[in-house]
């Protein structure tokens, strides 16, 4: 028997190649009884490790190799029997400069130990780099066993640089640092001489000090075939290709695991190494099941415990949120809320209830839009407590679905904060309160995805960096994938020909490294908390960003470990709705609370209902718009269903048809069974949220609350064929017994499978519907503020901002462009005396937008805002003045300022300040270039002779490239305003034409792209909004026209569409037949393409 | 005074068509770069029109099945450049090598000779395409403003005195750049955004206004532009050939004879050369050979490369050998040496008829040795020693080792022996360093390898002879181990093994063709000598077994 007990995963970073689940798989296939995982300086891998070998019953023992600082020479603090044997030496111990031990965890204390070796270590330098010192090692030695390494191991660094005295001298002091009987001195055979060489003076060293020999292959990948990528892993850590990468890279292939003979057979003339892998085997006691994890506590009044605490809290909730409704409802609500609160008495979740609450508290005192989703929202507690906005008592909606008793697993909150600086005080709020060491932020392992594959794969076979941005724009693929889709199609289309043999080998390595770590980042918003330290549980980091520290896991990691969390999102939405507050405080002088909005506004649905929804939150999507006319929502909970419909699970269950047909009446409802009527009655009998699935199981096959939500995850992302067959089975069994017929069976058991992964639940789309109500209301009343507020938090949502400009002009609103003289960093709301023709609202009448200097491309903030405060202190009189007073302007800067007329307002003035001619924007340019140009002390004092330049103003067309150069929009005419004539005659109808055009008929568009979809759901079909000045068109495209004309559907800015129009319930598109380029502009429009 | 520019459009493409003019007609597209990541370098307006632009792969156009496909040629290059020199050095003696695409000259004082200046221009187009290159051929009264004029207008055209600004005004910028345009970005950034697209509009901005802000690259690209800049021509100078030639009465077959002929001809290029303070740092040898006899052209150089053979299937009457040496000589007798060392490892191999001999002119070494340092060997008795060693060992034999970083055995490559040229400061340094260390001796040097680690105190040095070729044996294999060899060969080098170390293994280039894969183990043999110890080698890609060494 032999276990290998030193062994790398992909998660050491560039310097393993196989994932911890497929070193698992492949000692299980080598029947071996246990392994121990020590990636490099870190337990990134291990909650992965844990979970597979605990599938696959095999013990997982934990540790880490970890990089330290060369010992110094004489140890002052080495104990006195130590300290008198080094004194005897006349050789000082020399070890060269870092090197790793490897520990291995044989206790809870000892894995405490680790993790904080690891974290003093890692929190006092940059990222990636860091050792561990002497003194930390005796401090933090208890529970841990210590392995001599191999290479890059103290005792073959101490051997190669000062002979058998220093490796006998280091071995000794790594005894006095663990005891006699935690140090193993460690042999390894990869058919290396040297190796060899070395193996035979430590076995000398090892039997003159009696020290146990241990025998490990010091694996780095599962399988030979992995050396491989393990080598361009090398290749890419020493930044070299894999031609210059010379002895750096492996001399062989023996790095993998290796069977229990074959190791036998390895150290045949030395069977007690491999005894000794089990005895130290049995040694190492500790798993993750004895984690020690405990979430905080709350801080509660004296004589009150925190479940009192927090029942108190609720029943004051309670009377805020349904104090004013029914007799009825509030006695479904107690009830409830009584039943929830029993439950999280017994699940002992009081706290994290209250430190939920209280953060929520916080943002509500420091006026932080905060909103609770996801699971969370099912919660009449949570309604009550404030965290969430969404009644689930009225919306009967599912707890069992956020919390139940049966499945051991700790309830998910989610809370939505404003993105950008709103959402970094709550996060830098948790960090005080429970201190460095007991909050972080969870990791995000970034992986290796089909580009980044592409681009460091090319590099490491010394790929030209013209053709590495060729693959790597080559492998940006469309969501959906045809046949002609694969990877080597990409590349060929890419100019790369795949039957030359190194192209081959790149594809193979391409497809190899996919899915592997290759480094650490840090999670948007997920926070662990811990009750004490949470160093002691998992390795702490610093994050890139100051002030932050990200734990070693990901938050699949830390769920799977029991380990709360608490996710705090950015949502660009709730920022536009925090920013759209202020303006309209500021220029409206009115409060407006999203608590309280009017909810059934009428101007509201009637713009839902006609799709005019762009920038709107999740019911501005081209899918979204094509459901909308005929959803035709009226109320609230047309638009829970509406965020919830265009969804992959609604779409591939084939449930949305049926639902909008038995809408419109033309389909009669059915609910599969009389006794799903409860369920599906508020869906027509059509399943469209993940909770009537839950239902449907506990109602129809007797499932309890928890069972169902087990369904759910069984059906989640690493679905298990046994598992759903089980499942199956099951709900078979249940619903025989309820007499179910074996054909609505069928029914429900297909609406099951194919839904319960991509399904919403139901009070996540409420949460969201609350937010996309809000979004609508305001971009209907206040259109100036929303618009200036999506400007402001862009990048966010489906549309460009040229998109949302020209939408918010189509809807009456006047946009400025950027001026030096107005403009500030961010987008603007201005008073105008002249009221614009179409307004909308009586709202917009008077309020102009005018574009902040954000959206001059290149410009710096700093420089704007240096600015913006000279223009304050006084007006620039010249451009000369603009340039002398804000320094930090550089001259592509102010080219870029002049190029798009942000200039054209500072103009000549006279002697009072007054404006007395208009530069154009050459003019600018002209003086521009003499001002940032010192042209030496004979010509700088030379006044210009005349303001004018002797350039030509722009034209149309010019002004138009440089708009698009430089802000990447125009506040003028759409493009295609310039060639309404033209376009005529060549038959070309305005988007606005067409709800007027009969269907059926065959008809030619035209316009700018906005936007491209090829949805995973649609089968290879592609979808193109096509903007002009009057509105947005759509057009599908189907498989055939787009491989025939794949080059223009996938790069031309403006197209020209013919086909069929449909026109189904005033959902309007054009069935392409042919697509030709259109030649408008050489402005570089953009538009928004989803691969 | 009059000049004309000859422009070739498309160079490397009318490169290549004057190989093969009967491409005129169709596609054209030059690619550049190595198999497999070609790239369109060039294109003719034929492949133009069908949307073929350079920096396109050639994957991608390989589609086009109208478009031709052709290799940029750099030596096409040079011939078709050489010769657009030659057109125009035909016409006049003060000729400017403006660009590879661009050739000016002088047409002072022709007129009386080829009649009035666009009869000239005609005839140097004539010329031109005579030659095979579609050239475009302007006459103006200062150089910058036919080469402009030769880079916008397409045919010939004649700039009248007076006219140039008018003329040139409807050309874009762009011509201003020619084939420097990375350089030029900047101003041409400039000029778009001021909305200059013309040189007409260039050369209407006010001078001074515009030399504030451009300085006086914008002055010089004005007055371009305007046509009113005047320069002096730099005339090409024809790089001397100094070449002898002797034919013979009767054909020689034997080296001696030619030995004697080549002495001659080397004395008198020799005296050529330091007629002109020159010396030559490569000679090279034709020979005419009689009718009907295969031929051979190769040539040696300084490290060790050899030449690509003729294609065999093209029968020429021609024997080529190149000798280049690492310094500038002047020494007949040295170079006479070197050429029969030469001729003795590669015969010509028929009966000689005419004898070419041809030196490279270049500046003589001025180099001087310290005082007080040990001399180093004359370079040219040095060059001569190793043409002696390289005549008996083979060319690819003689040199120094570089040490390649790989794992691959035998990871070297040999690179001609030159001693390196004496530096004062390396000198000093490496004085310093020898004198830090004789002070400095109590500091023990550390131990280089973890194996010398192992071993030191122990002075054992095990040397490994290796064989060359190596030896293929047969060998007997019981548990993974090497049992017995077998070389039916050498029957001294076969028996039972009697111990053995290893596998040692090791493998790599994977990514490349040729990867390489074995196993190695010391053995030790009982031979019917003795027992003797050998290092054995399996490749593990094809099986086969070699004993690669035996050591001491």
């Amino acid at each position: 028997m032999y276990i290998e007990l030193h062994c790398r995963s992909a998660f050491s970073f560039l310097e393993g190649a196989s994932l911890p689940e497929n070193l698992v798989a492949t000692c299980a296939n080598l029947n071996m009884p246990a392994m121990a995982l020590l990636d490099r300086d870190g337990v990134y891998g291990s909650p992965r490790f844990h979970m597979a070998a605990k599938k696959a019953r095999i013990k997982a023992h934990i540790g880490a190799e970890v990089t330290c600082e060369s010992f110094p020479s004489q140890g002052h603090r080495v104990t006195e029997t130590t300290n008198q044997k080094l004194k005897t030496s006349s050789v000082s111990l020399r070890l060269g400069g870092e090197f790793r031990i490897p520990l291995l965890v044989s206790s809870r204390i000892g894995y405490q130990n680790l993790c904080r070796l690891i974290t003093k270590m890692k929190l006092r330098s940059a990222k990636s780099e860091g050792a561990v010192r002497e003194e930390e090692l005796r401090e933090h030695s208890a529970g841990l066993i210590c392995l001599t390494g191999s290479d890059d191991g103290p005792l073959a660094l101490a051997l190669a640089h000062g002979g058998q005295e220093a490796a006998r001298n280091c071995i000794q002091r790594l005894i006095s640092i663990f005891g006699h009987e935690n140090v193993y001195v460690e042999l390894q055979r990869h058919f290396h001489r040297e190796q060899e060489d070395r193996n035979r003076a430590f076995i000398e060293i090892a039997r003159s000090l009696q020290l146990p020999l241990l025998a490990t292959n010091g694996v780095c990948y599962a399988t030979p075939q992995e050396r491989e990528v393990c080598d361009v892993f090398t290749a890419i850590r020493h930044h070299r290709t894999l031609a210059t990468g010379g002895r750096l890279l492996a001399r062989n292939s023996e790095r993998h695991l290796k069977s229990p003979q074959e190791m036998q057979a390895l150290f045949a003339d030395l069977p007690e190494a491999i005894a000794n892998t089990v005895e130290l085997s049995s040694r190492l006691a500790f798993t993750f099941k004895d984690l020690g994890y405990e979430f905080p506590k709350y801080p509660v009044p004296e004589g009150e415990t925190m479940m009192s605490f927090m029942r108190e809290r609720t029943r004051e909730g309670f009377q805020e949120r349904y104090g004013r409704s029914s007799s009825e409802l509030q006695n479904r609500a107690r009830d409830q809320i009584e039943r929830e609160l029993q439950l999280i008495e017994k699940l002992d979740l009081a706290g994290y209830f209250l430190i939920v609450w209280d953060l929520v508290r916080y943002c509500r005192k420091e006026n932080i839009l905060v909103q609770g989703r996801g699971s969370a929202a099912n919660s009449a507690v949570c309604y009550s407590l404030g965290i969430t906005a969404v009644d689930p008592v009225r919306m009967e909606l599912l707890f069992e679905r956020f919390l139940s008793d049966e499945r051991g697993e700790w309830p998910d909150i989610d809370l939505d904060l404003p993105s950008g600086d709103q959402r970094e005080r709550v996060i830098q709020y948790l960090y005080k309160r429970y201190g460095e060491h007991g909050a972080a932020m969870t990791a995000n392992v970034i992986t290796y995805r089909s580009r980044m594959a592409s681009r460091e794969m090319g590099r490491a076979l010394g790929f030209d960096p013209e053709t590495l941005d060729k693959v790597s724009a080559a492998v940006s693929t469309w969501e959906y994938r045809d046949d002609n889709d694969t990877f080597d199609h990409r590349l060929r289309d890419a100019g790369l020909d795949l039957n030359h043999p190194r192209l081959r080998k790149y594809f193979e390595l391409c497809v190899a490294v996919q899915d592997l770590p290759r480094h650490l980042g840090q999670h948007s918003g997920g926070m662990v908390i811990c009750q004490g330290q949470l160093d002691s549980i998992v390795p702490l980091e610093p994050a890139s960003m100051p002030g932050r520290v990200v734990v070693q896991w990901d938050k699949e990691d830390c769920a799977d470990l029991g380990i709360i969390k608490v996710d705090l999102l950015g949502l660009g939405m709730m920022a536009v709705l925090e920013d759209s507050l202020k303006l309209i405080q500021d220029h409206h002088q009115e409060e407006v609370d999203l608590a309280h909005l009017p909810p059934d506004d009428p101007t509201v649905y009637s713009t839902l209902q006609k799709a005019d929804t762009i920038g709107m939150f999740q019911i501005e999507s081209r899918a979204q718009m094509a459901c909308l006319p005929r959803l035709q929502p009226k109320c609230f909970y047309d638009i829970v269903v509406q965020v919830a419909i265009i969804r992959p699970g609604p779409i591939v269950g084939q449930m949305v048809n049926p639902y909008l047909q038995r809408r419109m009446g033309r389909e009669p409802v059915n609910h599969l069974h009389p006794s799903l009527e409860p369920v599906l009655k508020r869906t027509l009998g059509v399943p469209l949220f993940q909770e009537q699935l839950l239902r449907i199981a506990m109602v129809a096959a007797n499932f309890t609350g928890g069972e169902a939500e087990e369904l759910r995850r069984a059906m989640g992302f690493k679905r298990s064929q046994a598992r759903m067959r089980d499942i199956e089975a099951k709900l078979r069994s249940g619903m025989e017994r309820n007499g179910i017929a074996r054909e609505a069976q069928e029914q429900i058991i297909l609406s099951i499978t194919s839904f319960a992964l991509y399904g919403f639940p139901e009070s996540h789309a409420a949460s969201f519907a609350l937010i996309a109500y809000a979004s609508a209301y305001l971009k209907c009343h206040y259109l100036a503020a929303f618009t200036a507020a999506m400007l402001n938090n862009q990048p966010m949502g489906f549309y460009r901002p040229a998109t949302l400009v020209k939408d918010a002009q189509r809807h009456g609103l006047k946009v400025l462009p950027i001026d030096v003289t107005k403009s500030e960093w961010q987008c603007t709301l201005e008073h105008s005396a002249i009221s614009t023709q179409h307004s909308a609202s009586s709202n917009t009448g008077t309020i102009s937008l005018r574009l902040g200097l954000r959206y001059a491309r290149g410009l710096r903030e700093e420089a704007a805002q240096s600015l913006v405060r000279q223009r304050k202190l006084a007006p620039f009189i010249s451009i000369r003045d603009l340039i002398h007073r804000v320094p930090a302007l550089r001259k592509d800067e102010l080219n870029t300022l002049a190029e798009i007329g942000a200039l054209n307002e500072i103009g000549c003035r006279d002697a009072a300040g007054y404006l007395s001619t208009k530069l154009h924007r050459r003019d600018a340019l002209w003086q521009v270039e003499r001002a940032v140009r010192h042209s030496g002390p004979l010509l700088d004092e030379l006044p210009e002779p005349d303001a004018n330049s002797p350039l030509r103003p722009m034209n149309q067309e010019e002004r138009l490239v440089a708009d698009f150069r430089g802000t990447g929009m125009t506040v003028g005419p759409h493009p295609m305003a310039y060639h309404r004539t033209r376009m005529e005659a060549m038959g070309i109808h305005k988007a606005s034409e067409l709800e007027h055009i009969p269907d059926g008929q065959y008809l030619r568009i035209g316009g700018c792209v906005i936007c491209r979809q090829r949805p995973g759901t649609a089968k290879g079909f592609v979808f193109l909004s096509i903007e002009d000045e009057t509105g947005v068109a759509n057009a599908i495209v189907t498989p055939d026209l787009f491989q025939k004309n794949r080059l223009l559907l996938s790069s031309a800015q403006f197209l020209m569409v013919e086909g069929i129009l449909q026109n189904q319930d005033n959902v309007i598109s054009l069935k392409a037949e042919r697509v030709l380029p259109l030649s408008i502009t050489r402005a570089e429009t953009s538009s928004h393409d989803f691969y | 005074m009059p000049f004309a520019c000859i422009f070739v459009p498309d160079f490397s493409v009318e490169a290549l068509l004057r190989a093969e003019p009967e491409l005129r007609s169709q596609s054209l597209a030059v690619l550049e770069g190595k198999a497999p990541l070609q790239k369109v370098f060039a294109v003719n307006e034929n492949a133009r029109r069908v949307g073929v632009s350079p920096g396109m792969s050639k994957v991608q156009i390989e589609a086009c099945a109208e478009v031709a496909l052709r290799p940029r040629s750099l030596p096409q290059e040079a011939a078709a450049h050489a010769a657009l020199l030659d057109c125009a050095q035909s016409f006049s003696p003060r000729v400017e090598d403006a660009d590879c695409d661009t050739i000016v000259l002088d047409l002072g004082g022709l007129q009386p000779l080829f009649g009035p200046l666009p009869k000239i221009a005609q005839a140097l187009s004539r010329r031109a395409s005579d030659l095979g290159l579609e050239t475009s051929v302007a006459v103006a009264d200062n150089p910058d403003t036919a080469v402009l004029a030769a880079r916008g207008f397409s045919g010939v055209t004649v700039i009248a005195e007076g006219k140039e600004a008018e003329q040139l005004g409807s050309l874009p910028v762009e011509v201003l750049f020619g084939n420097a345009a990375a350089e030029s970005t900047q101003l041409l950034e400039v000029f778009s955004r001021w909305g200059i697209r013309k040189l007409r509009e260039l050369a209407s901005l006010p001078d001074v206004a515009l030399s504030q802000r451009l300085g006086q690259a914008g002055i010089h690209f004005q007055k371009l532009a305007r046509g009113a800049i005047s320069r002096t021509l730099v005339p090409f100078e024809t790089p001397s050939v100094f070449q002898e030639v002797i034919e013979l009465e009767y054909p020689l077959v034997l080296l001696e004879p030619l030995a004697f002929l080549l002495g001659r001809l080397l004395e008198r290029l020799c005296a050529r050369l330091q007629a002109h303070a020159l010396a030559t740092q490569e000679l090279r040898l034709d020979l005419e050979l009689q009718n009907g006899w295969q031929t051979e052209d190769l040539s040696t150089n300084n490290n060790g490369e050899t030449g690509v053979p003729a294609r065999p299937a093209q029968k020429q009457s021609r024997f080529q050998r190149t000798l280049r040496l690492p310094v500038p000589l002047l020494d007949s007798r040295i170079f006479l040496e070197l050429l029969q060392l030469d001729l003795k490892a590669h015969p010509p191999g028929a009966p000689i008829i005419k004898i070419h001999l041809a030196a490279e002119p270049a500046r003589p070494r001025t180099a001087q040795s310290g005082l007080f340092l040990p001399p180093m060997p004359e370079p040219e008795k040095l060059e001569l020693t190793l043409a002696r060693i390289a005549g008996i060992v083979g060319e690819d034999k003689v040199g120094s080792l570089e040490l390649l970083d790989t794992h691959r055995p035998e990871g070297f490559r040999m690179q001609h022996f030159a001693p390196e040229p004496f530096s004062p400061q390396r000198h000093r340094d490496a004085e310093q360093t020898t004198t830090k260390k004789s002070k400095d001796c109590s500091v023990p040097e550390p131990a280089p390898s973890a194996a010398e680690g192992c071993l030191c105190g122990d002075d054992l040095v095990t040397a490994l002879r290796i064989f060359r070729p190596s030896v293929n044996v047969a060998v007997t294999m019981q548990d993974g181990q090497p049992l017995h060899i077998t070389c039916p060969r050498n029957k001294e080098m076969q028996g039972a093994i009697l111990w053995t170390a290893g596998p040692w293994r090791s493998s790599g280039d994977w990514w490349e063709h040729e990867g390489w894969a074995r196993d190695e183990w010391d053995i030790a043999v009982q031979g019917e000598n003795g027992i003797a110890l050998y290092r054995l080698v399996r490749d593990r890609l094809n099986g086969k077994w070699i004993l690669e060494g035996t050591y001491d």
